[in-house]
């Protein structure tokens, strides 16, 4: 990897970083558990309101793991577990009272590889939205739309509105999956790795995509790819075997980071 | 010197000798296995030319609509025709698929969706189970306890509200409240289909990858959604094909019909005794000469084509699933 266009590139996104903001998702003390295998271990983070943050770190260091726990997807495994709080506009979302329908549609999720529901491209991205209101007809053509052009996915779409998702390309599909999330207007989004089944030029999209989206949404991504974490988020936790290693702005982590595990992984050498 | 070459030699004449032997085994084998493979299809294709020479004087005789609309089955005069046993056959099947689809449906859904891990293999296994019992013991199961709990708990209550209703009472009305008949043959069968349509479908909502049904909790579907929306679309037309394969076999079955499905030429009521193609051929068949023997083999000829399209066209049904 080259360092020092990635420290470039950290360095201009970063001085975006703004600590300032609110907090819109704070982590305390949060454990997680596979059966009885501990995969995250007393874990304290903040996530700030619209702003990137990027979760990186080696294979099995548990990033994936602690962005499903945000939207509780993990909560369909009945033997896993988490334990701490997460607390999001001061609901601790870990409280098995939360509605988690009603969650979900404020934590939106895009996955690693585009999941494109079996049914037309419109209703891809009005089916969330008739899931949670009740809504006439021309209100949702006009979610509909707003999310499509949202997701750059429009101009490419919008004449075959009533075709099959499944039909698209890998890059346009994953496109359609954010416009499906936008389209409930969610709050915060998490991102997991959801470029990695991509080409170098639908992944293009995707990033100046996430870009413009921080203007609206808190974003949390997972990412293998350092120089996209350097070039797309605001602030970095870089996380080693179950546990924060540091967490800071972004620019920090990848120019001046204060551990040398840090260090080595970022410059790529280790991991 | 002369000795280690011959040795050599003869070491060379062996590994020759070997790998010749190893060729002549190898081709062997290759016949061997291409015999087996056409076995299947002579058989096949004999079974086939049998049934169709073998049925012909009778759809000569009445003429091919003729002997497929017929409903006179007439064997002291030698008038034989088919609908009445072709009706059965149909209507058999059709109760036995209203029936036992959305049961099938509910247990593939509950076991891949559903279950706690503690009971999804019980559950499974008793599934699986209802495959392994014996048409035979299904038939007397049929005829000896659950035509008499028919007739006692649904048939007698059910005379009492129908009568002479029109259309409604002349489809539910049973003249004889015996318990046997094509309502009592219907749901037999679809005791006996539920185990197939079951577990195919199963397979097919377990080769669902997660991801897909983790995106549409993720948008905060509930569970019902999340399976009417996304899974069963899906596995779309692979679980049609699992219900072909359940109508394929309803269509075919012989031993617990005929145990409960009445043996009556006719098709008047839902409730009353009629017959299946399969029951007319075990019932007759031992005593059946000449012609009444030709009708016989061109009601199993057009039995065999109807099963064989069907389990074509849902083989073609699953195998065109593909998970994206």
């Amino acid at each position: 990897m080259n360092t020092v266009s990635v420290m470039q590139t950290a360095s201009a996104a970063g001085r975006a970083a703004d600590a300032s903001a609110p907090v819109r998702i704070a982590v305390r003390d949060l454990d997680f558990f596979y059966g009885a295998a501990q995969a995250l271990k007393g874990i304290n983070l903040d996530f700030f309101d619209r702003q990137v943050t990027a979760l990186i770190g080696p294979s099995g260091c548990g990033k994936s793991t602690l962005l499903r726990i945000f939207n509780r997807i993990y909560s369909l495994y009945p033997e896993q577990r988490a334990e701490g709080e997460v607390v999001l506009d001061g609901r601790n979302i870990l409280d098995p009272r939360i509605d988690v329908n009603e969650l979900r549609s404020r934590v939106g999720m895009v996955f690693q590889k585009p999941t494109p529901f079996p049914m037309s491209i419109y209703d891809n991205v009005a089916f969330g939205v008739r899931l949670n209101e009740r809504l006439p007809r021309s209100e949702v053509d006009d979610r509909v739309e707003a999310a499509l052009r949202r997701a750059a996915l429009w101009n490419e779409v919008k004449d075959k509105l009533k075709a099959s998702g499944m039909g698209l390309s890998g890059g346009q599909q994953q496109r359609l999956c954010i416009a499906r999330t936008i389209a409930q207007q969610p709050e915060v989004i998490l991102f997991d790795e959801p470029t990695s089944a991509l080409d170098p030029i639908s992944t293009g999209k995707i990033e100046e995509l996430l870009e413009q989206l921080r203007s609206e949404f808190t974003i949390v991504i997972v990412t293998h790819n350092m120089q996209q974490a350097a070039r797309i988020s605001q602030f970095t936790a870089f996380m080693y075997l179950g546990e924060v290693v540091e967490f800071g702005p972004t620019n920090q982590i990848f120019m001046n980071p204060g551990k040398k595990q840090t260090q080595d992984y970022v410059t790529g050498r280790f991991g | 010197m002369a000795a280690l070459v011959e040795k050599a030699m003869s070491g060379e004449r062996q590994a020759l000798n070997r790998r010749l032997s190893h060729g002549g085994f190898d081709r062997a084998f290759r016949w061997a296995s291409l015999a087996s493979a056409l076995i299947v299809l002579l058989v096949l294709a004999g079974i086939i030319a049998s049934m169709i020479v073998g049925g012909w004087p009778a759809f000569r005789e009445a003429g091919l609509f003729g002997f497929v609309t017929g409903s006179t089955w007439d064997i002291n005069n030698d008038v034989y025709g088919a609908w009445p046993a072709i009706a059965g056959t149909l209507a058999t099947a059709l109760i036995a698929l209203v029936i036992g689809v959305p049961i099938s449906l509910g247990i593939a859904i509950f076991l891949t969706q559903l279950a706690p891990r503690w009971l999804k293999g019980p559950v499974a296994s008793a599934v699986e189970l209802l495959a392994a019992v014996p048409s035979i013991i299904y038939g007397m199961w049929g005829l000896f306890v659950f035509a008499p709990l028919v007739a006692a708990y649904l048939q007698t209550p059910l005379n009492r509200v129908v009568e002479g209703i029109p259309i409604v009472g002349t489809v539910l009305y049973s003249r004889v409240p015996s318990g046997t008949g094509i309502m009592t043959a219907g749901i037999i069968l679809a005791i006996m289909i539920i185990p197939f349509v079951a577990s195919i479908t199963r397979d097919m909502l377990d080769q669902i990858p997660s991801v897909l049904r983790e995106s549409a909790y993720g948008i905060g579907c509930t569970t019902w959604e999340v399976v009417r929306h996304v899974l069963v679309p899906q596995a779309g037309v692979s679980i049609i094909g699992a219900i072909m394969l359940g109508l394929g076999r309803a269509l075919g079955e012989t031993m617990a019909v005929t145990f409960v499905v009445g043996n009556a030429n006719r098709l008047t009521a839902l409730f009353d005794p009629g017959s299946t193609i399969a029951s007319r051929i075990a019932n007759e068949f031992n005593e059946a000469l000449g012609l009444q023997l030709h009708a016989l083999i061109a009601l199993g000829c057009i039995l065999f084509l109807v099963t064989f399209s069907v389990l074509i066209v849902a083989r073609l049904l699953i195998a065109r699933v593909k998970v994206h």
